[in-house]
């Protein structure tokens, strides 16, 4: 009878750690360095907003290209689904280019590679700041 | 954003920054103590360019 009633008890408390871990992982996904911030893992925290952040300003400032949701092909696609993994981010980087796009010339060309690798960095983030949650990373 | 916040950057300072910013947040997300981390970052960041200029340099022939 009494692994009975502590059986469930340890089940619900595993379920309960997992919803925490995924709206950590949410959280950090939203705004970059918020998980590991939930966390108290500080440095990380602050690490990633301003990693994230700069890469974004970057991007923006040097004209790459944001990409929306209406693509044309599957690279378009891949590239949005990149970018949004700045979660909030996504929408600053819209706003920061105000002049659109501009890939015919380098600076243009590299700053759509630091949009889509700010986006990914948040996501590996996130995911680490799940995992941490889930107490099976640190 | 105005014509004047404009970022006109080099390969070289572009290839740069990435570098260093991948670098930091790498060695952050993977390293705990602050001694492994400062070793995990100048690794990575040496790596990145050194591999990066490599491959321009492989590519170089291709150019003309």
């Amino acid at each position: 009878m009494a692994n009975e009633t502590v059986v469930p008890a340890a089940v619900r408390q595993d379920s309960r750690r997992e919803t925490i871990a995924f709206l950590t992982g949410v959280a950090g996904w939203l705004v970059p360095g918020l998980g590991h911030a939930l966390l108290r893992m500080w440095g990380r925290a602050v690490m990633c907003f301003l990693t994230v952040g700069v890469l974004v300003i970057l991007g923006a400032g040097m004209r790459g290209n944001v990409f929306s949701s209406s693509g044309n092909d599957a690279f378009d696609t891949l590239g949005f689904l990149a970018d949004l993994g700045t979660g909030t981010f996504y929408l600053a980087a819209r706003s920061l280019e105000a002049n659109g796009a501009d890939v015919s010339h380098a600076g243009g060309d590299y700053g759509t590679r630091f949009l889509a690798t700010a986006g990914v960095l948040n996501l590996l983030a996130a995911l680490h700041a799940y995992e941490a949650a889930r107490g099976r990373k640190a | 954003m105005n014509a004047g916040m404009e970022f006109k950057l080099s390969h070289l300072q572009s290839m740069l920054l990435f570098a260093l910013l991948i670098s930091i947040a790498f060695g952050f997300l993977s390293r705990r103590r602050p001694m492994d981390r400062v070793k995990y970052i100048v690794w990575s960041l040496l790596l990145f360019l050194l591999i990066g200029v490599g491959i321009g340099w492989a590519m170089y022939p291709f150019s003309h």
